[in-house]
């Protein structure tokens, strides 16, 4: 679904991805995890040209992403949730203009539809009873679930997790994982940046370390967690885990 | 002379308190004119200047953007009005009180454009990206999720930009333009008293200006009060 190759990307002379090659299924779990600094976001961030690589190369569904024009990106994101540490949701807006926003104005929704649209994923996000609420009125691990809820108004065939919740309260990690745990077995692909290790091991079909801009190894949980090969990665699970 | 007596000349005497009704007539007309032209400039401004910093495209538009701001804000309003109306309309035969609509409108546009960018700056950069992740272009990111958001704390600084402006077009004389303040002069050059006509002028600038401040301030409280973030 997704291949990537030999992305670069480097922030004046400093290389934060050296030469990533990776490839993606559809319907694949793959969960990214690593040190601070490691890259991890800003892999995320290329997949979807919110951040333009320096080089190489990122086929989505056949395309080739680096080389196209704004107006052809933009279709690619919306085929693309992306969900981010602070939620950035819509402040000046209500939770259900929030959710149908987008699917109005780019004409695929009418807003009626839209609406309806919105009271099912709120429903499904179990947050049926604020669609009329701003934002700023809800608790953090609320929040995630509506920007989750916005991102599947796209009806999107991957989603992108950047650290969804690393920003979180320990008591409102939980609620949010489980949506996500949802949308796993409901068959969404998956492209999770996180540091939560129980989440990884139950839901990831692949896990990838990355440090220094660089995949350093990647397993399925089992023999990643219990089998680490490369020092680096031995060493950070020492201390996470 | 008693007070009475230089009210009386002053004001009474020949009609002369059209002289400040007219000015004020004038000066409110420039003000609201210019007003709308700065905010109009500003705001193209402002999002040219955005757009650049942000994605880095529009830079020839966004270096014509900056020149006008240094000659604008570096340079005094009155010397702009002189350059405008003598220099650049000398031979085009034309109102006054629109060459002054346009160069007070000129000038304020860049002040205005200073507080609408910081406005769009001042928006979460996340917020661009959440939009742009759901599939919006810039443009519809910019209208429907940043501009609100903008527009919202900046409002009471465009406000009082305005009232800034309605006291900067009492330079309007030096274009011979009976505006308020040259009202009050006119009256003073006839009666040879100085106190009554400018004190008169004055009071008309401050009850307009602490009028607008109140309602400015009403604004503010307004938009705290349904602040959702
Ligand atoms: N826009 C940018 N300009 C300059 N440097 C950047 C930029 N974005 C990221 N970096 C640098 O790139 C490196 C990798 O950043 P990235 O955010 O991808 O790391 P990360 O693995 O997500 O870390 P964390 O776990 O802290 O979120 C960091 O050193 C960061 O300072
Ligand atoms: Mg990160």
């Amino acid at each position: 679904m997704i291949t990537v190759k030999d992305l670069t990307m480097r922030f004046g002379d400093v290389t934060v991805l050296n030469g990533i090659s990776e490839q993606i299924e559809k319907g694949e779990k793959v969960v990214i995890i690593g040190p601070s600094g490691s890259g991890k976001s800003t892999f995320l961030r290329c997949l979807n040209l919110t951040e333009k690589p320096t080089a190489g190369s990122i086929v989505f569904d056949g395309q080739e992403l680096t080389g196209l024009h704004d107006r052809e990106l933009n279709l690619i994101r919306r085929r693309m949730g992306m969900v981010f540490q602070h939620f950035n949701l819509f402040p000046h807006l209500t939770i259900r203009r929030n959710i149908t926003l987008a699917p109005v104005k780019l004409g695929i929704l009418t807003k009626e539809q839209a609406d309806d649209r919105a009271s099912e994923l709120l429903k499904r996000v179990g947050l049926a009873d604020k669609a009329d609420a701003y934002p700023a009125q809800l608790s953090g691990g609320q929040k995630q679930r509506i920007a989750i809820a916005r991102s599947l108004a796209m009806n999107p065939e991957v989603m992108l997790f950047d650290e969804p919740t690393s920003a979180l309260d320990p008591e409102m990690v939980g609620e949010v994982l489980e949506l996500m745990k949802q949308l796993a077995e409901d068959g969404m692909t998956m492209v999770v940046v996180t540091h939560e290790m129980g989440f990884a091991r139950e839901v990831a079909s692949r896990i990838l370390f990355m440090a220094d801009g660089k995949i350093m190894e990647q397993n399925s949980p089992a023999e990643f967690f219990s089998n680490p090969k490369s020092p680096r990665l031995k060493d950070f699970l020492s201390k996470v885990l | 002379m008693g007070f009475l007596e230089s009210f009386r000349q002053n004001f009474i005497e020949e009609n002369r308190w059209q002289y400040l009704t007219d000015g004020l007539k004038t000066t409110l007309i420039i003000t609201f004119f210019a007003v709308i032209i700065g905010m109009l400039l500003g705001f193209l401004v402002a999002i040219i200047r955005s757009t650049h910093l942000r994605t880095g495209k529009l830079l020839i538009p966004d270096l014509i953007c900056r020149l006008y701001l240094t000659v604008i804000r570096g340079t005094p309003v009155v010397v702009q009005l002189l350059i405008i109306y003598f220099v650049i309309f000398a031979s085009v035969p034309i109102s006054k009180t629109f060459v002054a609509v346009i160069a007070f409108g000129i000038n304020s546009g860049a002040y205005v454009a200073e507080i609408v960018r910081g406005g769009i700056m001042a928006v979460d950069i996340g917020q661009l990206e959440a939009g742009r992740s759901l599939g919006l272009n810039y443009r519809q990111t910019m209208i429907s999720v940043i501009m609100p958001q903008a527009l919202k704390t900046v409002l009471p600084a465009l406000a009082n930009e305005a009232i800034v402006l309605l006291k900067e077009t009492s330079v309007a004389g030096y274009i011979a333009i009976a505006d308020l303040t040259k009202g009050g002069d006119i009256i003073r050059s006839q009666t040879f008293s100085a106190f009554m006509p400018l004190i008169a002028v004055a009071v008309i600038y401050l009850v307009m200006v602490v009028l607008l401040t109140k309602l400015v301030n009403l604004l503010e409280r307004r938009l705290a009060s349904n602040d959702h973030r």
